[in-house]
């Protein structure tokens, strides 16, 4: 793939450049350093916040242990190799990570800006007080070595910098590599649609701690070298200040952009320290620089590098969709006659033949007073299309979150072909076979059509969590077959490379049958699927389901009772959180408490 | 270990730190329970409204002159702050808004510091507020105690704006669902701004009621800022209640950890937020999920 | 050229092995060619000192909670600089010759340290990197100044550190090319203590309010040490975090205990904001404040009537101008300009400005290892000063100075409105100063 490697390329040119053209603009080789060290602790956090979306504020933790430890194994001669105490160091923000983010990943929003900020905060009071035996106190270790190669040192200054730029390089290249990995994939799934990132059956707090922790590796070497090219490691390292600059220069540069931390850091640092320099500015640089940074907040939604790759992909953005048609016409949207076979299905844990692929046994889902589900049991037999019906309010909806384990019932339990699905949770419920379709899309709209199924893919190809940072996230023959067949099989294959929030209501629908489909489910979960169709893609979309349901046991909520009895070998009827009936379509329409209770009332309004 | 009257006298300092920094909360976890937005501007507004005492009070030399004068002030800064600045990010994500509040208190310490120099400024505490109380064993200045009284009442009347009155009803309702809110015709973007206005009006008013006590400051903010964050999570963020208690939790675990080592009030503070936020993320009387 | 033997000063033999070296350059001032020697190329020497000017980097807090010290400090600077600039009446009343130093002009950049010793290192370092930097100097913070002096040793520029009152600057962070002119936290309370010693009396118990970090705690020790001969005792002793604002429950403790002696370590905004809270909590009713080191604005912000009858001790008060003739030009000319009589952050910098360019004529060169050599060997030639005959110490470049102890007035006998302090003493700085090595110093090479 030759246009894939031009970022790197590109970035290698710059860094090779910077120190011919930058130094005359007001730049030194010491700010170069800064810039690439607030470059390097932004990859990392790029990563967190810009991928995965977890916001931090207390990357300074990992930062200053990154730097302490490998200062405090430097200057007291515990170790000799700036190299090997830059490892130790880096291992240990990264060990630190691993705590703290074990604490913190569980929490979303503010709720995880706060804890990591008090974790920073806290981190800074132990190099300030306890530990300032080791890291001395406020004063911070002078006297770090510079690292030598073959017996040369490496001074500040020129040979400083590169140094740096290969380490940044080397960073930025992996941070790439991970970001296109199928890794990667899961952390943009995550920061899209947390939810159905874990529907899927990735494990989301997997991911969210790894990347965490990966993190805190970039801060720690980060830290490490700023102690080792300025031969002084500063305890306002630690500082909240810290962490608050690395968040305003990734946003001033670019959120999810990978330089855009690079490209903050050059530009806050330069107008500092040259702002000041200007008569007349003296300490009012920071008033300035404030209103400077307000007014890019205000102004660039996704900061200056973001805004340049965005009227980039728009342009490449608009080249694509103007060669697919829009709207697919009311025919086209026609699904295929025979559906690809996928690939990749869950392994079946068949312990008995003649076990039911789902049943519930008296479940139950009570909040507080309401009992949105009481005491419903039924079986799904395998290989069937069973239908659940029942006026709005019967319960159906928190029924099917339960049969996948995504809310926990309060009485009762759930087997998947005889096993006890029940407290597992939609994860692994996904993973043993369950996909299931939302009654609301709950779609990763910034990412394209095939990107969605392959997040769905990829969990039945991985499994719950794999670190697999180094391919590519497109490099995995089974899952681009099934990410096909999926994407055949929902006719939207013309739209591959389309992102989601730009498709027509009625594609979403279908894409999101389609994630469903792509984790190579067993047993498919559809809630709604007509909701919101027009007539046309009614008819087609019916014609998906009876595809689908050739092929594996599928459990169906709907409305449209003209598709429920066409579809349908047997169906369940709730009413009021209770079951009411259960059984084939013709002893449903005999049944004179369905009728009583529901049809009689609700029949005549839905559309025929 | 401490005596018995030093622990006692500790808890009784920590019910009266903990009103202080409910009231220092109370502008923060408003603007976020309502419009969602964390206001990082909340300490440069706090630090604002101890300059507007000090300015008054240089002049005038009358204490309730400069609560007058310094909330007006403080409502208009409020209203100039939201017009220009916050409506433009309701609907931009979290960081955002954290970030331009974060930029729009550079601005406001600068520009204070530009005006009135780094120097801390002398606001006299009030004739009425003057000398010792002696309860039992325990001397207590005498502003501070009565601030006890005077930010109660405060705190009440702010629930009773949030709470009881149409605006708050409004306010409560938009938490909610602010389009079904505007669909009923009601102008939801005017009750935003009055409850950004009434966020920063508290904000300003703590910083008068402080002014007295502390050194007035361009940076005297900063503290502020982060211990009300401590305390709104200790409470739950957005939970106005959760403002109150989370207060007076905050200020017990300082005074009584003081009791023990001062050192180590600060980081103890940090740690009980840590555990909370482990064993009960949303505080004490939050809801996770809405912010 | 420090083995670690325990040598500490440059001695001829080591200007000797230079080649021709700064000893060269010491001949040949005389002769008018103060540069044209042959010693090797040296941190910024000579690129730095080609041309009409040198260049002197500047760092100060001008934002941040002691931004009012660093203003103070950044105006003696300007001050200092403009007099050696214009070569008048004040520059040569210090001896300095002809305009500029050793004829050039000098240039300064002042760049905002923000209290944080990491950007103060990066502010300097852009002087020296761009500018080339002939010397750096100031702060208002010991943690920058280890900083600041680390970067120095290791660029070999010259660092003229302060103001920075903590042991560990002349200390076990001291370096070969950092010199601190205020006194140490150790020399200050040796000359207050057997002051204070003797005006309360024996066998008097203590409170300290301690800011949570070095200084904090060494001024803590130091104050102890030399009050224990009087009997004196910790009553309680307060830690607080750096980030304290309310000292309700610290000083609670304090109030609490019976102490008579109220010994309040915090700096800045924090002395401001500690000292009036106490006050509240009738602390000040109680126990007799001492101020180890009084902060350049604490008077002012806190009003004569708290400081009334508080003794302490500060680097230099604009009442030395009774005493010495500079201190007079100093207070004279600052007043005119900035319309109010300097502190001593500002007096930190002027002096040290003048200093340093003292020791440049004096060694006939800007070569580093050559104004060094200067300045250490000061001792058999003191420089006159606003503070009467000073020198460094060459074992740890400390300067002995008199360290001025003072006593707060009462409000109704100040004379104008900077006059706070009556003089109670003027200890000679030999007298106070710790014996060499105390503190861990051990200086690094010159070359």
């Amino acid at each position: 793939m030759r246009a894939r490697f031009w970022p790197e390329l590109a970035m290698a040119a710059v860094l090779l450049a910077a120190p011919l053209i930058l130094p005359d603009l007001g730049f030194s080789f010491d700010l170069l350093q800064r810039i690439l060290d607030w470059g390097l602790i932004g990859l990392g956090f790029d990563l967190l916040f810009g991928a995965t979306g977890l916001l931090s504020f207390g990357q300074a933790a990992f930062y200053g242990t990154g730097g302490f430890v490998a200062a405090y194994l430097l200057v007291s001669h515990a170790m000799s190799s700036v190299a090997l105490a830059l490892l130790v160091g880096t291992l240990a923000a990264g060990l630190f990570g691993l705590v703290v983010g074990w604490l913190a990943v569980r929490r979303i929003g503010i709720y995880f800006a706060m804890i990591t900020l008090a974790f920073g905060e806290m981190a800074y009071f132990l190099e300030n007080s306890p530990l300032a035996r080791f890291t001395g106190g406020e004063n911070g270790l002078p006297g770090v070595p510079v690292p030598q190669l073959g017996g040369l040192k490496i001074t500040p200054g020129l040979p400083m910098y590169w140094m740096l730029a290969l380490l940044f390089f080397v960073g930025f290249v992996l941070a790439r590599r991970i970001l296109h990995s199928p890794f990667g994939a899961v952390l943009r799934a995550i920061k899209e649609n947390t939810a159905r990132a874990g529907m899927t059956g990735h494990s989301v707090p997997a991911y969210k701690l790894a990347v965490f922790v990966i993190a805190a590796l970039y801060a720690g070497l980060a830290g490490g070298l700023l102690g080792v090219f300025q031969s002084y490691m500063p305890p306002d390292a630690f500082a909240l200040d810290t962490s608050g600059q690395l968040v305003v220069q990734t946003v001033i540069g670019g959120v999810g952009t990978l330089v855009g931390p690079l490209v903050g850091a050059t530009l806050w640092l330069w107008l500092r320290d040259n702002l000041q320099q200007v008569p007349l500015v003296g300490a009012l640089w920071k008033l300035i620089l404030g209103l400077i940074f307000v007014v890019l907040v205000v102004v660039l939604k996704r900061g200056i590098a973001g805004e340049i790759r965005w009227i980039f992909s728009r342009r490449r953005r608009a080249a694509t969709e103007a060669g697919v048609p829009e709207e697919a016409g009311e025919d086209a949207a026609a699904m295929p006659v025979a559906a690809p076979e996928l690939p990749l299905r869950a392994t079946l844990a068949v312990t008995r033949e003649d076990a039911p692929a789902l049943r519930a046994i008296g479940v139950s889902k009570f909040y507080g007073g309401l009992h949105a589900v009481e005491d419903v049991s039924f079986d799904v037999r395998t290989g069937s299309i069973h239908a659940v019906i029942g006026p709005n309010g019967a319960g159906k909806s928190t029924l099917f979150k339960m049969l996948k384990d995504e809310v926990s019932p309060t009485m009762g339990e759930v087997l998947l072909f005889g096993h006890r699905i029940t407290g597992l949770g939609p994860t692994r419920t996904a993973q043993l076979g369950i996909g299931k379709s939302n009654q609301l899309n709950q779609l990763f709209l910034d990412l394209t059509v095939a990107e969605n199924l392959r997040i769905a893919a990829l969990a039945r190809a991985r499994g719950t969590f794999r670190t697999d940072l180094w391919r590519a996230a497109d490099s995995i023959p089974a899952v681009e077959r099934q990410v096909a067949a999926a994407m055949e099989t929902v006719g939207l294959t013309h739209r591959a490379g389309v992102p989601v929030h730009v498709l027509p209501y009625g594609e979403k629908r279908r894409l999101e049958i389609g994630i469903a489909l792509a984790i190579g489910p067993n047993v498919l979960l559809l809630d709604e699927p007509l909701a919101g169709m027009s007539p046309a893609e009614r008819v087609s979309t019916r014609a998906l389901i009876r595809e689908i349901g050739r092929s594996r046991t599928l459990l169906i909520v709907e409305h449209d009772m003209d598709a429920i009895f066409e579809l349908a070998e047997r169906i369940t009827v709730l009413y009021e959180g209770r079951l009411l009936a259960d059984g084939t379509p013709e002893e449903i329409q005999r049944n004179q408490a369905v009728q009583d209770a529901y049809l009689g009332g609700l029949h005549e309004h839905e559309p025929a | 270990m401490p005596s018995a009257p030093l622990l006692l006298s500790q808890a009784f300092n920590g019910l009266a730190l903990g009103t202080l920094l409910a009231l220092v909360s109370s502008g923060l976890t408003i603007i976020l329970g309502t419009l969602g937005v964390l206001n990082f501007a909340h300490g440069a507004l706090f630090m604002l409204g101890a300059y507007a005492m000090y300015v008054v009070i240089a002049h005038t030399g009358s204490f309730l002159l400069g609560i007058l004068v310094g909330a007006m002030f403080m409502l208009v800064v409020g209203v100039l702050l939201e017009r220009i600045l916050i409506r433009l990010f309701y609907n931009r994500p979290h960081e955002d808004q954290i970030l331009v509040t974060f930029g729009a208190s550079i601005v406001i310490v600068e520009a204070v510091r530009a005006v009135f120099g780094g120097n801390s400024q002398h606001v006299p505490t009030p004739g009425w507020g003057e000398g010792i109380a002696r309860i039992g064993f325990l001397f207590y200045p005498l502003y501070r105690l009565e601030l006890i009284g005077i930010i109660a009442a405060l705190l009440l009347l702010l629930y009773l704006i949030l709470y009881r009155t149409s605006i708050g009803l409004v306010v409560r309702a938009g938490i909610e669902d602010a389009r079904m809110v505007g669909i009923l015709g009601i102008n939801v973007q005017r009750a935003f701004l009055l409850v950004f206005a009434i966020g920063v009006v508290a904000a300003g008013v703590s910083g008068m009621l402080y002014a007295p006590i502390v050194s007035v400051q361009p940076d005297m903010g900063g503290n502020f800022l982060v211990e009300a964050f401590v305390v709104i999570v200790i409470g739950g963020l957005g939970s106005y209640p959760g403002a109150v208690v989370g207060g007076l939790i905050a200020g017990e675990i300082i005074s009584i950890t003081s009791a023990f080592d001062s050192a180590y009030s600060d980081v103890m503070l940090y740690a009980v937020m840590a555990l909370l936020l482990v064993l009960r993320p949303q505080g004490l009387f939050g809801s996770e999920g809405r912010v | 050229m420090d083995d670690g033997s325990g040598r500490t000063a440059l001695d001829r033999r080591q200007l000797l092995q230079l080649g021709l070296g700064a000893a060269g350059g010491l001949t040949l001032a005389g002769l008018g060619a103060p540069e044209a020697f042959a010693a090797k190329p040296l941190g910024t020497w000579p690129a730095g000192t080609k041309g009409k000017s040198v260049f002197v980097g500047v760092t100060t807090p001008l934002t941040g909670a002691y931004s009012a010290d660093g203003k103070d400090h950044e105006l003696g600077y300007e001050l200092a600089f403009a007099e050696i600039n214009a070569g008048g009446k004040n520059a040569h009343a210090w001896g300095l010759k002809g305009k500029g130093v050793l004829g050039k002009h000098v240039r300064y950049g002042i760049a905002d340290s923000e209290l944080k010793p990491n950007v103060g290192v990066q502010a300097q370092t852009q002087f020296i990197q761009r500018e080339k930097a002939i010397m750096i100097t100031g702060c208002v913070s010991s943690a920058t100044a280890v900083a600041l002096e680390e970067l120095a040793q290791r660029e070999h520029v010259l660092n003229m550190v302060g103001a920075s009152g903590a042991n560990e600057t002349t200390g076990k962070d001291c370096q070969r090319y950092g010199f601190r002119s205020q006194p140490s936290a150790y020399m200050a309370c040796k000359a207050l203590g057997p002051i204070v010693g003797k005006h309360y009396g024996r066998n008097k118990k203590v409170a300290y309010l301690v800011p949570d970090y070095n200084y904090g705690h060494s001024v803590h020790q130091a104050f102890a040490e030399f009050t224990k001969p009087y009997g004196w005792t910790e009553a309680s002793k307060q830690v607080v975090p750096l980030s304290a604002s309310d000292y309700s429950s610290a000083l609670l403790n304090i109030a609490n205990s019976d102490a008579d002696i109220f010994v309040n370590i915090e700096f800045a905004a924090a002395a401001v904001n500690s000292t009036k809270q106490a006050e509240q909590f009738g602390v000040l009713k109680k126990m007799k404040l001492v101020v180890p080191n009084i902060s350049s604005f604490q008077a002012r912000d806190l009003g004569a009537k708290l400081m009334e009858g508080v003794y302490g001790t500060l680097d230099w008060w604009w009442i030395l101008e009774d005493k010495f003739p500079l201190s007079k030009n100093f207070v004279t000319a600052f007043e005119a300009k900035n319309h109010y009589r300097p502190s001593w952050g500002a007096h930190i910098g002027y002096l040290q400005t003048y200093v340093w360019a003292l020791a440049v004529e004096r060694a006939g060169t800007f070569y580093p290892p050559a104004v060094i050599k200067a300045l250490e060997a000061s001792k058999a030639k003191p420089f006159e000063t606003t503070l009467g005959k000073v020198w460094y110490r060459a074992e740890d470049h400390q300067m002995v100075r008199p360290v001025p102890v003072v006593l707060g007035k009462a409000p109704g006998a100040m004379k104008n409105k900077d006059d706070y302090f009556d003089l109670v003493d003027l200890v000679p700085g030999e007298d106070v100063i710790n014996p060499p090595g105390l503190m861990g110093c051990k200086l690094g090479p010159a070359v």
